[in-house]
């Protein structure tokens, strides 16, 4: 037998071999981690936008007034609750309830999809773009930020929800399925301080 | 494949990461995490190389005042090379080449928590790492605005094409930081959840705790130069404004958002050759690391003090009074925790049974020089006197001392320590002396005359100067070339023992640790059997076994 | 611990003193001429923090070399040291010394820079009101409305709203209050004269109010210190430091003068087109500004100290 063969079956021995249920343990907590790593990156933009907030003397660009509030704090119910909903999706997850779960899970798909939707809706309508000042660039790059996130999110839904019909796949509790909650939920919380910042505090 | 043929392979047939025989495994997407680390460290080095010709092209224009080698844009071109590849291309990847190889091994584990993340982290290096070098071919050559790259200068773009030397920088940076964002998440992983039983946090050997504070470090620190790289980009493709001041933007903003980052990360830099010096000291010294517990621990203030100590490096950039001197104050505090760590050094070695050898030597050295560093770190922190001085060649200096003097003689004293281990193969003490004297002396006469100079007011990143400045930049440049000499007798030790050394056995050292007790190099999956760890970890001179059982039962009976 | 070897210690202890307290002396001659009240300043506390870091190198570096000399092991001794694993008390002190040398040296470093007091950018609005204490001399001149100093890549140009004269030599009367006020018209730039020790980013989009007061005569490099692009080695000129009179007899002689063109390496090499260096290489660059139009023009060949 040669060596080069040799080295793949001992590869493959050691990604499917010994100890592999520590592995599980091992991808929430490195998971984890990482989230709190990236968020530093949030924490980074709120920095600068503050900087700049209490700093630059023509904020606004010229001819705007400041954001209309309505609509995006819709947006921002809808997104705030569909945490509780993912919520329920793991509940029934937890209970075997396979439908239930799919039912929960896919709306909180829906409900992210609609902020989605009434992100960009706002965005076609607003009479500012990227390079209109330091204040169009931190608003398109928060939000965009923040939006490439629940995009994100709601792949990672998709995916586990077609994974969910894969026969027994969930049957031990799904890593996937937890930590997709969790980032969910790591998403929504960046809004709300998202939206503080940027709509209420204007 | 079945397990079937595995079981019949006999054990001495079995690869063994390290040994040349099986060299092609280096090239290949492997999971190993022995194999990664030589991977790390030998292409850590191949740009090491790369990044010190640069730095020889660069004093060579310096020898004389008048900028005659190279074009201006070409020398500034260079520095700005030479930091980023020196920083990103080659202390990052050896730390993670060093922390890959060692920490599961130290910590009695089969491999990191996450092997093909830790394949991918490796693989991305050479990625970065030729689009950093493509960028010297591009129109207008690389980044040429240092390796800050400062708004404006760095959103200047002369060629006005879209893919400029700048913006394959940004790139590769970033690259740089998602290669080890994924690392850190990897190391920092395996060592809270991998510990093999017994090993509580106090019995884990000093470096791993440094290395476990380094990747603290990249995980809260990176993300800020990420957000700020992330907008500097946008500035130069998009058009948007973020740091521009002719369009509202704020050119200082920026420098936070860098020096947050890249201020810890000369700790994620040193804090491991920290832990390498808490290794070899008392292998080399016959007696245990003096004061272990607050030795480690201080590894963890200094991991807490450098995210709020940045300004220190714009004392100068505008910044209000107040700023000034609460970070002068906090820079200061870092001296403490510090000295903590060089004092057990010393009195590790203190009344110990001194051996030589070549990575004591290195450790010795590197210590030395550290010191001297750290002396004038102190200095800079005191802001009136870093006024002067700021973006001087004393700052050069300064930080050459401890990037050269202390973090490349540490890695140096690393690898001959660890060199049997990794390959089974001693390397030639002769030679490794020789190394050691010529980068000492080359050091020491390459960077201490750049501290007058920079007390005289010669500034950095320039490619002529008056001509008073004559004299101390011909001795720095004898010492840089002498340094480029040293480098010789090194890789010509390491090939040739890595090929055809002697037998170096398990233990040449006596040195107590995991790592020693295993074959070298050690088996797939490094034990056989999980150690059971029963001491603590530097019991020099007291005769108490490490471990309850023997982690390589098996293949001990085997093999030899 | 015997007598003795205490004696001994404290007698290394003070032999140490003695040498450092000479280093610290030293450190006087590694920088450039004292021309200004802040210089006098940042050389004692440089001279005190040599003092404090020799003091420690020595000692330090001391005991290593005395293990390294007197306690290695014989060629055939495998065996191990005393297994001393710490001792909290010697922990304790070596914690302690720090701190207070920290202390030491913050409280120092904070005094030396209370009275040379610079002026940041975020005071600017305060410009005038204090007045440091390294002044020597506060006269009525010093009301006078500051100097502008304009950066640009690749050169300075000095500006006196009072006479309304250009140059690109600074000139300063002695013994008074210097005002500036800096400003770049592009990237950053930093104002550095090493015989002043004073140094500041001069940030594009802000008006900088700048104040030192030489303290010597005579005519020192004047250099830029923030990295400012292809020909940011060049951008440098000289400021003359000069008696109240010849200050004066200056600002009259040139008022008369009309504008010329100044010498200007950036500019001056950047239209010399062909490349001399033997690596026949280079890279487009930003185009440097035309040279200034001044009513007195410095040149690259006067003298400095
Ligand atoms: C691994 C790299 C490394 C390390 C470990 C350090 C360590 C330190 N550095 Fe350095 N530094 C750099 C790499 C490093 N630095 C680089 C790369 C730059 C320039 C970047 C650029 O501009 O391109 C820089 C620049 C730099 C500046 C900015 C200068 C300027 O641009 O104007 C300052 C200012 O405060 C500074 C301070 C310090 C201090 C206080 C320490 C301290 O951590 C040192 C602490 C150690 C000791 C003090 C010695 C041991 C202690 C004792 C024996 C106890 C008793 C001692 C006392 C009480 C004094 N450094
Ligand atoms: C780990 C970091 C590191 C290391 C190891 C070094 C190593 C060296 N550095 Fe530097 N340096 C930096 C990090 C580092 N540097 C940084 C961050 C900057 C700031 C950049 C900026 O301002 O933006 C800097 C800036 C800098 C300057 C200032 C430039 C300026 O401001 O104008 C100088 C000047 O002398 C210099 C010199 C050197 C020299 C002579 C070496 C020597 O030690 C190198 C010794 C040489 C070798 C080891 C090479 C041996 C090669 C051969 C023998 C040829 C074989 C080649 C092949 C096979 C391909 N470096
Ligand atoms: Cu598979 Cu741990
Ligand atoms: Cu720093």
């Amino acid at each position: 037998m040669s060596t080069a063969k040799l080295d793949q079956t001992v590869n493959t021995q050691v990604v499917q071999g010994v100890g592999h249920e520590e592995e599980e343990d091992h991808r929430m907590f490195g998971f984890i981690v990482f989230l709190l790593s990236e968020s530093v990156i949030f924490l980074s933009f709120f920095a600068g936008y503050i900087v700049y907030k209490t700093n630059v003397t023509d904020w606004l660009p010229a001819g705007v007034e400041g954001l209309e509030v309505r609509e995006p704090f819709i947006n921002t119910v809808v997104l705030v609750s569909s945490s509780f909903v993912i919520y329920f999706a793991e509940r029934y997850l937890h209970r075997d309830n396979l439908w239930g779960f799919r039912a929960f899970w896919l709306l909180t798909m829906a409900m992210g999809s609609f902020f989605l939707y009434g992100q960009a809706v706002e965005w076609m309508s607003l009479p500012f773009g990227f390079k209109s000042g330091v204040f169009g660039g931190t608003f398109y790059l928060l939000t965009g930020f923040h939006g490439l996130h629940v995009l994100t999110g709601v792949l990672l839904q998709s995916i586990m929800l077609a994974r969910s019909f894969i026969p027994n796949n969930y049957a031990g509790g799904e890593y996937g399925v937890a930590a997709t909650s969790l980032f969910w939920h790591f998403v929504d919380v960046i809004w709300i301080v998202l939206f503080i910042l940027i709509y209420v505090w204007q | 494949m079945s397990n079937a043929s595995l079981e019949v392979t006999p054990p001495n047939l079995q690869p063994q990461p390290g040994a040349p025989d099986n060299w092609r495994r280096f090239f290949s997407f492997s999971t190993d995490h022995k194999v990664i680390g030589i991977q790390y460290i030998v292409i850590a080095f191949v740009f090491f190389l790369f990044g010190g010709l640069l730095a020889m092209i660069m004093r060579g224009e310096l020898i004389t005042p008048e900028a005659d080698l190279v074009d201006r844009t070409v020398y500034n071109g260079l520095f700005t090379m030479h930091g980023t590849i020196m920083l990103f291309m080659w202390t990052f990847p050896m730390l993670n080449g060093l922390a890959n190889y060692l920490v599961p091994l130290m910590i009695g584990a089969r491999d990191m928590a996450f092997p093909r993340l830790n394949a991918a982290a490796f693989w991305l290096v050479p990625i970065f790492g030729v689009i950093l070098t493509l960028s010297f071919f591009v129109p207008g050559g690389p980044s040429q605005s240092g390796w800050w790259a400062y708004p404006p200068v760095s959103l200047q773009n002369p060629t006005g094409n879209l893919i400029n030397g700048q913006s394959l920088w940004l790139l590769a940076v970033a690259l740089s930081g998602v290669s080890s964002i994924m690392g850190a998440v990897n190391i920092v992983t395996t060592i809270f959840r991998m510990r093999a039983p017994g090993m509580g946090w106090f019995k884990m050997p000093a470096f791993c705790w440094t290395v476990l504070s380094a990747q603290i470090i990249q995980l809260f620190g990176l993300p800020a130069l990420t957000a700020g790289a992330v907008m500097l980009l946008l500035d130069l493709t998009v058009g948007t404004s973020f740091f521009e001041p002719s369009r509202g933007g704020d050119p200082i903003l920026y420098q936070h958002f860098f020096w947050f980052y890249s201020h810890p990360a000369v700790y994620v830099i040193i804090l491991p050759i920290f832990g390498i010096f808490s290794e070899v000291f008392p292998v080399y010294s016959r007696k245990p690391l003096f004061g272990y517990k607050i030795v480690v621990l201080s590894s963890l203030i200094i991991t807490g003090l450098s995210g709020i100590v940045w300004v220190h490096h714009m004392f100068a950039s505008g910044t209000p009074g107040w700023m000034r001197m609460l970070f002068m104050f906090t820079t200061m505090m870092i001296s403490v925790p510090t000295g903590i760590k060089v004092f057990a050094w010393v009195a590790t070695i203190w009344g110990g049974k001194l051996r030589l050898k070549t990575p004591m030597l290195f450790a010795l050295g590197g210590l030395f020089m550290f010191l001297f560093a750290g002396i004038t770190g102190i200095m800079l922190s005191s802001a009136p006197f870093d006024i002067h001085v700021n973006n001087t060649y004393f700052v050069v200096g300064h930080f050459h001392y401890v990037i050269y003097g202390a973090v490349v003689m540490g890695f140096y004293a690393a690898i001959y320590h660890w060199f049997p281990k990794m390959t089974g193969r001693m390397y030639y003490e002769g030679l490794g002396q020789l190394h050691f004297v010529l980068t000492f002396i080359g050091t020491n006469l390459n960077f201490l005359p750049m501290h007058p100079l920079g007390l005289q007011g010669m500034p950095r990143r320039v490619a002529s100067y008056d001509p008073e400045f004559a004299f101390w930049n011909v001795l720095a440049s004898l010492g840089g070339f002498l340094l480029g000499v040293s480098t010789l007798p090194f890789i010509l030790n390491i090939l040739s023992a890595w090929v055809r050394g002697e037998e170096a056995g398990d233990n040449p050292w006596r040195a107590i640790g995991l790592e020693w007790l295993v074959s070298s190099p050690p088996p797939h999956e490094n034990f056989d059997e999980i150690p059971v760890v029963v001491s603590a970890p530097y019991g020099y001179g007291s005769n108490e076994p490490l471990v309850e059982n023997n982690p390589t039962k098996e293949l001990a009976s085997e093999h030899s | 611990m015997n007598r003795r070897t205490i004696l001994v210690l404290v007698g290394l202890a003070i032999a140490d003193l003695f040498i450092s307290v000479w280093v610290g002396q030293q450190a006087y001659h590694w920088m450039p001429p004292q021309a200004s009240a802040e210089s006098v300043l940042v050389d004692n506390l440089f001279s005190f923090m040599t003092t404090i870091g020799s003091f420690i190198f020595l000692g330090v570096v001391g005991a290593l070399l005395y293990a390294i000399l007197f306690q290695r092991a014989a060629k055939y001794d495998a065996s191990d040291g005393p297994p001393i694993e710490g001792n909290i008390p010697l922990e304790v002190v070596w914690t302690a010394i720090p701190i207070l040398l920290v202390i030491w040296i913050g409280t120092f470093s904070y005094q030396t820079y209370d009275r040379m007091s610079i002026l940041g950018p975020m005071e600017h609005k305060a410009m005038g009101m204090s007045m440091a204490e390294a002044a020597p001399v506060a006269s009525p001149e010093a009301e006078q409305s500051p100097i502008n100093v304009y950066a640009r890549q690749w050169a300075w140009e000095f500006h006196y709203p009072a006479q309304n004269i250009r140059s690109t030599e600074l000139h300063l009367p002695v013994n008074q209050r210097a005002k500036l006020l800096l400003s770049s018209e592009d990237v950053l730039h930093g104002f550095f004269v090493p015989a002043f020790r004073v140094k500041q980013d001069v940030v594009p989009g802000q008006e900088i109010g700048f104040e030192f007061t030489p303290i010597r005569e005579g005519r020192y490099r004047l250099r830029d210190s923030e990295y400012s692009g292809t020909y940011f080695a060049a951008n440098q000129t000289n400021v003359v430091v000069e008696s109240a009179e010849d200050y004066e007899q200056w600002l009259t002689t040139v008022a008369s003068l009309p504008p010329t063109p100044a010498q200007n390496v950036a500019y001056e090499e950047f239209n010399r087109t062909t490349t001399q260096n033997p690596i026949g290489l280079g890279w487009k660059t930003v185009k440097p500004a035309p040279a200034p139009i001044v009513n007195y023009a410095s040149s690259e060949d006067d003298f400095h100290e």
